[in-house]
């Protein structure tokens, strides 16, 4: 609406060196977003509770006529994404000290591992397709979970890489401030999040 | 109490926007979160009327034993749509979106919800959903009920998609709304208004918003499940494929039940401004109905398989359930119990709004007892299934949930509007409905007790006496709901001038002018105690320059 793109001056706020409706609003959207997050949790966790449902009301796992899953090459790609939280996590802090350059490298390096980590999992699915011959809805309750939850996941990724990057655009742009970065703190607790849940589907699909 | 944070100035309630002025921005993509109460109000009136004729055309079915009036398979879409369009079109909307978008940040002394964009699409999710929910009549609408159990629902024809689909937005919507609530009760309450001084409606809304959120997401992902299955079949639920249909049922009622809580709970916190009001009395037991409800809210998310007691769960699981169900009876009484002792001895004034919380109370609490029929086990297996379940949730949810949205409305209808209700309409509504009610659905206990199941087109003729009875006592209802939108259409245009505080009621948006401006309060009022001692003065300070000509002061920083 057009009242809402008239040239906001929120320095007019600033008192005594504190502009008290950024900090306002930081809050109520750093709540916001983790009520989201928290959302997205649940959603997660209505299919892993479905996995484990239908994996336990079979008799053995992986069900019978399917391989089983390449736990060493998941595990490097899983490093892979571990890396990035680690990148993330330091390209934040270098923002806040206000070292640009270090920032955006290390902000460059999380996309890049981010879109390695889709690479890999794109050689997983490919893999299971053409020579283990397991697909989405062709094999049974194995292909239903792990293609869904997997896929879920990789669509989150997916969708962190585009954000990150729409971040490091806007951060070079001068969107953001030494004081004024909340945009960046969601980007690095949404990339957290995807790293947290590929924890827990490792561990269930993998490791089990 | 100590007198607690004063405003300080430059904050979120000085950041102020002129109020827009052309239609579309001001009436229609409106942010403005009274606007958009308003508008979930209609709309939820709309589907109610929709999904009220295809009540009628259930009724009129069973009129004779052998039914008639519509095919078999039509009846089944009917009752399907009937109970989906009811619950997420129109009972849910009206609780959290109508009602808590209009009255939540007014009683909170906020000048919006936290998130007034988020709140417009939130809102605008809900026509689109609701319109695609009734375009399943063009492609063969559901047919396994509002439950849609597979295998029959993986059987159904497209509409069954579309139902996926559509539930899905709405519950989008309803999700992004409870996040949006959460956010804005425990941030954007006024100077001095602890947690502890909060209104009821707004301690029922606190407790109602993490169940949207939680539970909707839920049912997305049941849904989301679904929909994979029957488009791509990706099988999750097909027992020939590996999947188990149970599985379905599990993560249906997660939601499902919690979703119950949904809609009962803010009609509580509405039933608990309306009684001390028209009772004048402070409400007995603040405390006790404001954890009651966080309480049933938490515990709604323990007792889901009580729906399932015939679907094969084991035995060892079918007690806990069932004990646990009988613990939620527990809150519910201490609710009821105070709502009676706060009618105790008091001046109590009989407008349409306290009779109809009256009404409330009596046949929710019927519905309540019902309900302790049903979760356990050894009564469940005989009634599961029969019309004694469609008795239980109509009392809950007509007598309940329905009676609480007509009470609020008349309560707050001066404040949305600045005009009253005619009362004449409004008792003729009330006694009309409430016989009309009961007549509907009384007999279905017993009908239900005889073994008359649900969900079938045709049945034993012996119990045919009392079903035509529930038929001509559900025209009575509907003739009551013709006069109540009447009463609406009539008082909009000829009702009294309502004033600021008609029903000399102390909550804070009674000390603002009806209809409230655009940014509710000139200043931000700051609260020294609980809205609800009748004989003390108001415990609210800075709401001088309310009822008067004086300018909404230009804070410093807008623009």
């Amino acid at each position: 609406m057009a009242v809402a793109s008239l040239p906001h001056q929120h320095a007019e706020h600033a008192e005594g060196g504190v502009d008290r409706f950024y900090e306002e609003t930081r809050d109520l959207r750093l709540t916001g977003f983790l009520f989201f997050l928290f959302s997205d949790v649940v959603l997660f966790s209505a299919f892993i509770f479905a996995y484990l449902y239908l994996r336990n009301s079979g008799q053995s796992w992986p069900p019978p006529g399917i391989a089983r899953l390449d736990v060493a090459f998941a595990a490097w790609n899983s490093v892979v994404l571990f890396g990035s939280g680690a990148t993330m996590h330091y390209a934040l802090e270098n923002w806040k000290h206000g070292n640009f350059n270090k920032y955006a490298g290390l902000l460059i390096a999380t996309i890049v591992l981010g879109i390695a980590f889709l690479g890999g999992q794109a050689y997983e699915y490919t893999h299971l397709y053409f020579v283990d011959k397991i697909s989405w809805a062709g094999s049974g309750i194995f292909g239903a979970s792990f293609f869904t939850l997997t896929g879920m996941h990789g669509f989150h990724v997916a969708v962190g890489v585009v954000y990150l990057t729409v971040l490091l655009l806007q951060s070079i742009h001068g969107v953001y401030t030494k004081d004024k970065y909340f945009g960046l703190t969601a980007g690095t607790l949404y990339w957290h999040f995807v790293d947290i849940i590929w924890v827990v589907l490792f561990s269930i699909f993998y490791l089990i | 109490m100590a007198v607690a944070a004063t405003h300080v100035g430059g904050g979120i309630a000085d950041h102020v926007h002129p109020e827009p002025q052309g239609f579309i921005r001001r009436y229609v993509f409106s942010i403005d979160h009274k606007i958009i109460g308003i508008q979930y109000l209609i709309t939820g009136f709309i589907f109610l009327v929709l999904a009220g004729l295809l009540a009628e055309v259930i009724r009129t079915q069973l009129m004779n034993a052998n039914g008639g009036f519509v095919s078999n398979n039509t009846y089944n879409e009917v009752y399907s749509v009937h109970g989906s369009a009811m619950v997420w079109l129109v009972v849910i909307p009206l609780m959290t979106g109508a009602f808590g978008n209009f009255v939540m940040p007014l009683q909170l002394g906020a000048r919006d919800v936290a998130f007034p964009w988020l709140n417009m699409i939130s809102f605008w999710m809900f026509p689109v959903a609701g319109l695609m929910l009734f375009s399943s009549f063009l492609m063969g609408a559901p047919v396994a009920g509002w439950t849609e159990y597979p295998p029959m629902s993986l059987q159904g024809e497209a509409g069954t998609s579309m139902w996926c689909a559509a539930i899905f937005l709405v519950g989008i919507s309803s999700t992004l709304t409870g996040m949006n609530f959460m956010v804005t009760i425990l941030k954007m309450r006024a100077p001095g208004m602890t947690l502890t001084r909060m209104p009821l409606f707004v301690w029922a809304q606190l407790a109602t918003a993490p169940l949207s959120m939680v539970a909707t997401t839920a049912l997305a992902g049941a849904l989301a499940a679904l929909f994979m299955e029957r488009q791509f079949g990706v099988p999750f639920f097909d027992p020939t494929k590996g999947g188990s249909p149970l599985l379905w049922q599990h993560m249906f009622w997660f939601y499902s039940h919690p979703a119950v809580y949904i809609m009962i709970l803010p009609a509580f916190g509405m039933i608990s401004e309306i009684l001390p009001t028209f009772a004048r009395k402070p409400i007995f037991g603040y405390k006790m109905i404001a954890f009651s409800s966080v309480t049933i809210a938490l515990a709604g998310f323990m007792v889901w398989a009580h729906h399932m007691f015939t679907s094969g769960l084991a035995p060892f699981m079918q007690l806990p359930f069932m004990l646990l169900t009988f613990v939620i009876a527990v809150p519910t009484g201490v609710k009821i119990f105070s709502w009676i002792t706060t009618l105790w001895g008091g001046k109590i004034h009989f407008t349409s709004a306290m009779l109809f919380a009256i009404g409330f109370v009596v046949l929710f609490a019927l519905g309540g007892i019902t309900g302790i029929f049903l979760a356990s086990v050894p009564t469940d297996l005989h009634l599961h299934g029969t019309y004694f379940v469609v008795a239980h949730f109509h009392y809950v949810l007509v007598g309940g949930s329905l009676m609480g949205i007509f009470a609020g409305f008349y309560y707050w209808f001066p404040k949305m509007s600045g005009r009253m209700m005619n009362e004449t309409l409004g008792k003729w509504h009330f006694w009309l409905f409430v016989a009309g009610f009961n007549g509907t659905f009384l007999p279905m206990h017993w009908l239900g007790f005889e073994g008359m199941p649900r969900r079938v087109a045709v049945y034993d003729p012996q119990f045919q006496f009392w079903n035509r009875v529930e038929s001509v006592s559900s025209y009575v209802m509907t003739f009551a709901i013709l006069l109540f939108f009447v009463n609406i259409l009539v008082s909009l245009r000829r009702g009294k001038k309502a004033g600021p505080n008609p029903w000399k009621a102390r909550t804070l948006e009674w000390q603002i002018p009806s209809p409230p401006h655009y940014y509710n309060f000139k200043h931000v009022p700051t609260v020294y105690g609980l809205p609800y001692d009748f004989s003390e003065p108001l415990p609210y300070r800075g709401l001088e320059d309310e009822l008067t000509d004086a300018p909404a002061p230009v804070p410093a920083g807008a623009h």
